[in-house]
């Protein structure tokens, strides 16, 4: 088909202008092979610009049209929306950037800057003039999800899943549901115990038919791709395979175990954070006993396995307030009974701030320290005796007598070597799950219809976790109440009568799009376009260009180096 | 080095109105004390916190010297009532410490 482009130049109202003599432009690329309409506008992205070229589309029959103005970050979006509403494939669009890679790039040599973009628009409409329509790839969504780990941030999602009329399926490695928040005493801030929390989930689950709990189970297997996925769990008697249209991971934290000796770890009588609230959950009744021994002085010390120089750099988050609302509870049970927080910096932000301030009125006693003199735990018989720096007392040590030490240990991420291998499961530099964006996108993945929740994907207290939870129901809600997803076509393709199957680009693909295949008596490479992001490691691989990215073919990029070469300017 | 005495915290828990622990050491008193004393309240607050008897007996001199007019009492933003920790002192160095009465 005779290629019909036009092209649109933008002066970004002086933001391009100033800088690229953009009617130089415009006269430039008017004479280009197949160009039918060369116009300049003050901001091509003004509604009245847009009314003119969609008038131009219709009127001269365009089949590809170039805007040479902003990044595509930027305006992609709105003009490929602007050809949709003229009758044109989105997909014949192609945005030039001349003003982050040439106007504002070059302000100190305006006529170089205009020569640039000359070739810049000339190596667009080059790519224009081979541009194919494209549909988006339609992928039908099964309704239903597959939740990993069934702690507090699990079965929150689960449960706001199982509400959106979604088949959810919920798999826990331990014997039973609940996560570190069962084995709690008593949780921040209402008080309760965390079995009573849990309990009242588990109600929740129990009200549902379409919540399924599969306990001492793991995940084996994962096929497929967003929307379709098939999985194989691994219970205590058989194995089985669940269809399901995407998966939160919400595996949470594994405490942070010390090392023999650290702080006086391994010492009847030093606690984790862990170990001392199953000390309170078993119920102390009448005096405060540890090991047939009365305690009077409990020391606190803070940041044990967080904050380090080298590896576990993070903060966990919740132990700061986790240690003072401990002691808030000890000092209102035992009030005779001393304490010492030992603490590096006090971090109960937010709202939890007051029970700082109620542990302080209640005695407590806090001693801030900073490394690298931190608190040291010597043991004397039945007894300790805490030497710490106090910079409260503008660092003079301070010797304080306990019977009982408990090491505010934080957090960390659990061994999960299988699933992160069977899910694919970017893990980030702390071990913790890497989500796409820190603040705009925090429970997806670079994972297609993959979601985190809850403190697998950093620490976080049960109120961040259920946050974490419910917002991943939400995404995955957004994508699997779609009865049909809608993906961006720009993704590889085989050209099936050149591949000579020899698994170059398999194994250059990071996210297991490609695969080989016989086909016609012969193998060769086959593509999952659901998985493809259309990054291209596959196509500078391949020994006989035999796979190529939409919108970015070989013909297409030569033609666009011809453009940008051109020497008659 | 300051030895923790739990003695001396026992005695000092009995009396309730006793509020050092409010203090988060932010200096108003220090600046607003008319007496410059030697030992600014906050600093002899710490060292009760800590039990620390040995100081409280080192630094009795300053404990009696202080006017008791409230400057800071009136200007501290925690509430902390400085004079009447400062006679609970005192009352604890004449009882327990030099057992005059």
């Amino acid at each position: 088909m005779e290629a019909k482009i036009g092209v649109f130049i933008c002066y970004c109202g002086g933001n391009i202008s100033d800088y690229v003599d953009c009617e130089k432009v415009r006269e430039a690329v008017s004479k280009e092979p197949g160009v039918v309409v060369a116009k300049t506008f003050m901001f091509t992205c003004s509604d009245a610009a847009q009314e003119e070229m969609i008038a131009d589309i219709r009127q001269k029959g365009l089949n590809a049209i170039v805007i040479a103005s902003c990044s595509p970050k930027l305006h992609l979006e709105t003009f490929r929306n602007m050809a949709r509403r003229a009758g044109l494939n989105p997909y014949t669009y192609v945005q030039v950037n001349i003003r982050e890679q040439c106007s504002w790039a070059h302000t100190h040599h305006k006529e170089a800057a205009t020569r640039k973009a000359i070739r810049l628009v000339r190596a667009g409409i080059a790519k224009a003039r081979l541009s194919v329509p494209l549909e988006p790839i339609k992928v039908k969504t099964t309704p239903a999800v597959l939740v990993v780990g069934a702690g507090v941030a699990g079965m929150k999602a689960a449960l706001a899943l199982a509400d959106m009329g979604l088949e959810v399926h919920v798999v826990e490695r331990e014997k039973a549901a609940g996560g570190w928040v069962k084995e709690w005493a008593r949780v921040f801030p209402s008080g309760r115990p965390g079995e009573e929390l849990i309990n009242t989930l588990l109600k929740g689950f129990e009200e549902r038919k379409n919540i399924h709990l599969y306990l001492e189970t793991e995940v084996v297997e994962k096929r497929g791709s967003v929307g379709q996925f098939q999985v194989r769990l691994k219970g205590p008697q058989r194995e089985q395979e669940v269809e399901v249209g995407a998966i939160v991971v919400a595996t949470g934290f594994s405490p942070y175990v010390p090392k023999e000796g650290e702080f006086g770890y391994g010492a009847s009588g030093v606690l984790t954070l862990q170990e001392f609230h199953a000390l309170l959950k078993r119920g102390i009744e009448g005096r405060f006993v540890y090991a047939g021994r009365e305690i009077k002085n409990v020391a606190f010390i803070y940041c044990v396995g967080s904050r380090e120089k080298e590896e576990r750099t993070f903060c966990s988050r919740y132990c700061c307030t986790a240690a003072v609302y401990l002691g808030l509870l000890l000092a209102e049970t035992y009030p005779e009974v001393k304490q010492f927080h030992f603490y590096r910096d006090m971090r109960t932000y937010g709202k939890y701030e007051i029970f700082y301030h109620n542990c302080l009125e209640k005695g407590a006693i806090f001693l801030r320290f900073e490394p690298p003199d931190v608190p040291k735990v010597e043991v004397a018989g039945e007894r300790f005796f805490i030497r710490v720096k106090d910079r409260l007392t503008g660092g003079e040590e301070v010797e304080v007598p306990a019977d009982l030490v408990v090491l505010v240990t934080g957090m960390g991420l659990g061994p999960n070597e299988n699933l992160v291998n069977v899910l694919k499961l970017p893990v980030g530099k702390d071990g913790f799950f890497n989500e796409v964006h820190p603040k705009l996108r925090p429970v997806e993945t670079v994972i297609d219809g993959l979601f985190i929740a809850g403190a697998c994907q950093g620490p976080k207290n049960i109120a961040e976790s259920v946050t974490s939870g419910l917002a991943a129901a939400a995404k995955t809600g957004a994508l699997l109440l779609q009865k049909e997803l809608r993906l961006e076509p720009l993704v590889a393709h085989v050209l099936k009568e050149r591949c000579t199957g020899c698994g170059e680009c398999v194994a250059a693909c990071p996210y297991e799009a490609l695969s080989l295949k016989e086909e016609d008596g012969k193998h060769i490479a086959s593509l999952n376009p659901a998985l493809c992001k259309g990054e291209g490691a596959c196509v500078p691989v391949c020994p006989e260009e035999a796979i190529e990215i939409w919108g970015y073919g070989h013909e297409q990029i030569r033609s666009m180096i011809q453009g940008l070469c051109k020497e008659e300017l | 080095m300051i030895r923790v005495d739990e003695r001396l915290l026992e005695s000092l828990a009995k009396d309730k109105d006793f509020n050092a622990q409010a203090c988060f050491n932010c200096g108003t008193c220090s600046a607003l004390c008319p007496m410059g004393l030697g030992l600014l309240p906050r600093e002899l607050f710490r060292y009760v916190l800590l039990g620390a008897r040995d100081r409280l007996r080192e630094l009795s001199d300053v404990i009696f010297s202080c006017l008791l007019c409230r400057l800071c009492e009136a200007n501290c933003p925690r509430g902390v009532r400085i004079t009447h920790n400062i006679r609970t002192l005192r009352s604890y160095l004449v009882k327990d410490e030099y057992r005059i009465l």
